[in-house]
């Protein structure tokens, strides 16, 4: 190419999507280009330009906005305007300059002429924001399915078949004969063809020989009944979950209902190396804070590792999650062990990120707890103990106390069930902005441990009470619209609603929360019970609240930034800087501004389209 | 409707074209010279316009070769990079060193050139009708006319606007002193917030040269209305 086009060709060469195209397709592009000079102030098209064409800012600064002169977003230096790309957009959007604007435009039937053969390069033209963020996401899923194991990896993967089964009436030692014949350490106890509970070589350890009991009473005697069961359409990383809340080691695969084989802990931990299982494990064997203590720093490298290895954000968050669950859970069974058992049946409940499973290392707790109505007054003191070490080990663990002090530890949050019951009433009945403000962290509560059902018998009336509210709907709605995403990008800043600009994009409240509460709003209105963000848009896909297509964008943009915040923090938590979520716009590349604004007008639109107070 | 009633004095150009056209040899100087110029009450918006940039050995046309040319239309007040064209002359003589330096055109690259007479008849044939844009008019001025006696006995005549005298005129009226460096290409195009351009190479100044017009018109607030003749020299 002649050197005298070379400072052109560079420079559009720089911007996404061209950088895609090799060299002789750019030069031909390059030789279509007009040059035009737009003073500032004035309209584009350029006058006498009527075809349509695409504009590519060399300098100066031009403002879209629409027909209400309502600011729609800013192009500066090597943003490239698609505006005029269609011929007379129903939509009247204005783009004038706001300063002296040189600019490089191509007619752009030529441009799709010479780039025929480049289908990604067309589509970034022709698609809508939320096709080119679907297809982002995909290929980051895809890259993301090769990196990561479990969470891909079918049960069917790992699992042991046949299981191995004995007769409920069957004497203790041939349990323990047929044990130590395959060489398993548990068995699925049956009867009558169906499975009855299941039985551990630990359980032949603590309820037969250290209880004293005759090892040819029978096999039920000793054995778990009800026994947790998965299905064999679950990934691994489900199987993980479900042995991590419930403390065991082995889970009972079935197929239609019939138990087919056994996935342990072991086969799990083998396939991955640090990770979430292996940590799960040594937080199961501490026996101090202190020691608890020492295994939580590992937690930030957990993250950073599985964020260089492409795991999706959502897997990150739900690993940590769990992680988080098990330090709890641990925690709570050693002061169980100080305090002696606990007076009436509860459950310590897990409130916000953790519950939504979407957590992140150096998070604060968010914590309550409910007690069953037999409680009295007197029993209080037990459970102010129990709060107060359980919030002290994660304060230790790295789990800084809730600045809202939404923790177990403030009686206010530490109630009987029937008083949980009142407090949504409450809330829904007579819904009052501010409160329900401070209050929304409680419509994502999850049982981490004891008794499920005070918990999911509260959530069930509070369910069906939400979904006849419209107006407690349209008060949660009001608040969630606080929190609105920028308009995009100009220059190296963010652009915001006002015309202003920000040095960074607040990841959190910007991006990843007004998706959160959209999917509250949904949950809530619909009668799901769900409360992770993605599972809730998932469940409300297809319903009146949300349609099946809005649920996928928003399942993709709340992925992109989850993904681009755990960028953002490994680069700070490798540089031993404490994570927060706020991005510079020069920490990321063209192409992922140009993703993110995608998502931005996802978000913007489901915002929109959701009538409020 | 005041001004097209007004009565339009045949400009200098067409009175000096005509009068060349009788005594012209048949040829690329004959065609040139038989395309009417624009008249000088054309709208800028409306003219078409060739910024034209030559790299020369130096300043005297007496002594000093043409080393390369380069041009760039502009059409409605776009530059059309479809129309650029840049050709390195095969000129006899060695180029000294400085030179070298500051074209970064090399004995090597020049003997690829093609011969002047081929690359002034492409000049001519463009140019026709056109104004030339040049910044700094005599080099392009002086070069041309010294290559067109060289090769057809008469210096043509054409129109030229140049963006240095444009800037140069605001400058006067201020009645400020200023620095003449100012009127640098590269300097006049930094006042204006236009993007660094790599100098010294013939079609990149002209593109520089064009972009610098299109800015100045802009600054003026000249309108779409203005006419030509106010911008040319």
């Amino acid at each position: 190419m002649d050197t005298s086009l070379a400072e052109i060709f560079s420079f559009i060469q720089s911007i996404p999507p061209f950088d895609l195209l090799p060299v002789p397709v750019l030069e031909r592009i390059v030789n279509e280009v007009s040059i035009c000079y737009v003073r500032r102030g004035q309209q584009l098209p350029p006058k006498g330009v009527n075809e349509p064409r695409l504009y590519l800012l060399r300098t100066g600064a031009l403002s879209l906005s629409n027909d209400d002169n309502h600011l729609l977003g800013k192009y500066g230096e090597g943003d490239c305007c698609t505006v005029f790309c269609v011929p007379n957009n129903g939509q009247k959007d204005i783009v004038h300059s706001d300063e002296d604007t040189l600019l490089y435009s191509i007619s752009y039937e030529k441009l799709t002429c010479i780039i025929k053969d480049y289908p990604d390069v067309i589509a970034f033209f022709q698609q809508t924001s939320s096709e080119r963020l679907s297809k982002k996401m995909h290929r980051i899923n895809d890259d993301a399915l090769v990196a990561s194991s479990l969470m891909n990896s079918s049960i069917a993967n790992f699992f042991h078949t046949p299981v191995a089964t004995i007769e409920a009436k069957s004497s203790i030692k041939d349990a323990a004969i047929k044990m130590t014949e395959l060489g398993f350490s548990c068995l699925v106890v049956m009867k009558e063809n169906r499975h009855v509970g299941i039985v551990t070589d630990k359980d032949i350890r603590r309820r037969c020989v250290a209880a004293g009991l005759s090892s040819l009473e029978a096999v039920n005697n000793i054995m778990t009944p009800e026994m947790s069961t998965i299905d064999i359409k679950n990934n691994a990383y489900q199987a993980l979950m479900a042995m991590t809340s419930k403390r065991i080691h082995h889970l009972p695969v079935t197929q239609h209902g019939i138990v087919t084989g056994m996935v342990t802990i072991t086969d799990l931990m083998n396939n991955e190396g640090i990770n979430a299982v292996n940590f799960t494990s040594i937080i199961h064997k501490a026996n101090t804070v202190s020691e608890l203590a020492e295994i939580s720093h590992l937690l930030p490298k957990l993250q950073i590792r599985m964020t260089k290895l492409g795991t999706t954000a959502d897997h990150v968050a739900k690993s940590i999650s769990a992680i988080t669950m098990a330090f709890t859970i641990r925690l709570i069974e050693m002061a169980e062990k100080i305090l002696g058992p606990a007076p009436v049946p509860y459950a310590w409940l897990a409130a916000g990120s953790q519950a939504r499973q979407e957590q992140l290392a150096h998070s604060d707790q968010d914590n309550a707890l409910i007690i069953s109505d037999d409680v009295k007054p007197e029993h209080d003191y037990w459970f102010h103990d129990f709060a107060t070490f359980v919030s002290d080990g994660l304060a230790a663990c790295g789990f800084i106390y809730c600045p809202g002090n939404v923790m177990a530890t403030n009686p206010k949050w530490r109630q009987s069930q029937s008083k949980w019951a009142r407090y949504f009433d409450q809330w829904i009945n007579t819904p009052d902005p501010k409160a329900l403000m401070h209050c929304s962290i409680f419509f994502d509560l999850e049982t981490v441990y004891g008794d499920t059902s005070l918990l999911e018998n509260v959530r069930a009336t509070m369910l069906t009470k939400t979904k006849q509210s419209t107006l407690f709907i349209a008060h949660l709605t009001s608040n969630a619209l606080k929190l609105r995403p920028p308009l995009g990008f100009f220059r190296d800043f963010v652009l915001i609603q006002n015309g202003k600009n920000k040095a960074t994009l607040d990841l959190k409240h910007n991006g990843i929360a007004p998706i959160v509460d959209l999917a509250r709003i949904y949950a809530l209105s619909e009668g799901i019970s769900e409360v992770n963000t993605i599972e809730r848009l998932r469940q409300a896909a297809g319903t009146v609240s949300l349609s099946k297509p809005a649920a996928a964008n928003l399942i993709d943009a709340i992925e992109l930034l989850g993904m681009l915040r755990l960028e953002h923090q490994a680069r700070q938590l490798e540089l031993d800087q404490k994570p927060d979520n706020y991005l510079a716009p020069k920490e990321i590349s063209r192409l992922e501004r140009e993703h993110l604004k995608d998502a931005f007008k996802v978000i913007k639109t489901m915002q929109d389209s959701r009538p409020s107070i | 409707m005041l001004n097209q009633l007004t009565f339009q004095w045949p400009n200098i150009y067409e009175i000096r074209r005509k009068w060349l056209l009788k005594k012209a040899p048949y040829g690329p100087m004959r065609d040139f010279l038989s395309t009417p110029f624009q008249s000088s009450y054309t709208s800028i918006y409306d003219s078409s316009v060739l910024a034209v940039d030559f790299e020369t050995t130096g300043l005297n046309a007496k002594k000093d070769k043409l080393l390369s040319v380069g041009f760039v239309e502009l059409d409605h007040s776009q530059i059309q990079l479809a129309s650029c064209y840049h050709q390195i002359i095969k000129t006899e003589g060695d180029l000294s060193a400085d030179n070298v330096v500051i074209h970064q055109i090399t004995d090597d690259v020049k003997a690829q050139g093609l011969e002047l007479n081929t690359v002034i008849e492409h000049l001519l044939k463009i140019l026709a009708g056109k104004v030339m844009l040049v910044h700094f008019s005599r080099i392009e001025k002086q070069f041309l006319s010294k290559a067109c006696i060289d090769l057809y006995g008469i210096a043509p005549v054409f129109p030229i606007i140049d963006t240095l005298v444009i800037a140069k005129k605001r400058l006067d009226k201020k009645s400020i002193a200023y620095d003449p460096s100012q009127l640098r290409l590269s300097n006049l195009r930094e006042q204006h917030h236009l993007p660094t351009h790599y100098a010294h190479n013939a079609l990149n100044d002209a593109i520089a040269t064009a972009e610098l017009f299109l800015a100045q018109v802009n600054q003026f607030q000249l309108g779409d209305a203005e006419k030509l003749k106010s911008v040319l020299i």
